[in-house]
């Protein structure tokens, strides 16, 4: 892969074609990432993806570099095809699926794998269930392994603030778990309490 | 606890749980401070363990990264024939305005000259 620079490569790619598909390699698997965590499936993952890459280069001419990584400016495109799709997914229930593939495969799974993938799978929809950028945050921070002061430059932040939104986002998602599992818990009993009578 | 203090102690546990996985007991947390945040860190782990990279399709990508190729050149290529679009309509403009000045002044010239002969010949 190329050595130069993010705003090298932006100068050049201004006029070479060659230097976009340089940005494009660097960054296609964080973006792919990131979208797949948001949405859950592969294949809206690979449709947002291209339609990230597609708009990052019809907009490209107009961009300017001040400073900030170019993978900011993927990750807010990213972003708001994220919000888009879950705009018009939720005007119309779709199964991803790959959910319908994992419940088929749930099937075939002796109990002990299928239960650590079930308690996989109700975290990670917790997590889908966290605002944007705290979902954002966690992805930078777990899957794309990056510091605190590289997760503050990209999300326009001081490393400060990432800090603390990462202490408010794990007590929400505990806080949410906690409700979810007393949900069932509550369900459980009122069942059992049904039983009884 | 100090919120400062927890974000600081949450924030170095995730840095260790991703640089050295098997590190996380040498944090300098007191007993009081571990027992509080506990269920955090053991939330961080599992988020540690359900959340690995996921790769793109080789194929996607290079299939992907072909079509942005050509898309990226031929936007390239129209936005130079839009410069030199740009740039040969503003020498025509020019051309032309230089040459109706030119005319005009040829005309005007003319009909002062034409207008001193008509009155010397009253």
């Amino acid at each position: 892969m190329s050595e130069e620079s993010d705003s090298e490569l932006i100068a050049r790619a201004k006029e070479d074609p060659a230097a976009f598909s340089l940005l494009y390699e660097r960054y296609v698997k964080n973006i792919y990432s990131y979208i797949y965590y948001r949405t859950g499936n592969h294949h809206d993952a690979e449709d947002l993806v291209s339609r990230t890459f597609y708009r990052a280069l019809k907009h490209f001419a107009r961009y300017e570099d001040r400073g900030a990584p170019f993978s900011a400016y993927l990750y807010r495109i990213a972003h708001n095809m994220v919000a888009n799709w879950h705009r018009d997914r939720s005007r119309r229930q779709v199964i991803p699926l790959d959910e319908m593939l994992l419940s088929s495969l749930k099937r075939e799974q002796p109990a002990a794998v299928a239960e650590e993938k079930g308690e996989q799978e109700i975290l990670l929809a917790a997590v889908r269930r966290l605002p944007p950028d705290r979902q954002r945050l966690l992805i930078h921070k777990f899957v794309d392994q990056m510091s605190n002061a590289e997760i503050a430059r990209i999300m326009g932040r001081t490393e400060g603030a990432i800090k603390s939104l990462y202490h408010r986002t794990l007590v929400a998602l505990r806080q949410d778990l906690l409700e979810k599992g007393r949900g069932i818990d509550q369900e459980e009993s009122s069942d059992e309490q049904e039983a009884l009578r | 606890m100090n919120k400062r203090r927890s974000d600081d102690i949450l924030a170095a546990h995730a840095e260790r749980l991703l640089s050295q996985p098997g590190a996380m007991q040498q944090i300098a947390v007191e007993d009081e401070e571990r027992n509080e945040l506990d269920p955090l860190f053991a939330l961080a782990e599992q988020l540690y363990q359900s959340m690995p990279p996921v790769q793109p399709p080789a194929a996607f990508v290079h299939s992907l990264g072909k079509e942005l190729a050509g898309s990226a050149k031929h936007q390239v290529a129209t936005a130079r024939r839009m410069r030199r679009g740009v740039l040969i309509g503003a020498a025509t403009v020019g051309s032309l305005v230089s040459i109706a000045s030119l005319v005009g002044a040829i005309v005007y010239i003319v009909s002062r000259l034409r207008a001193r002969s008509h009155a010397h010949a009253r």
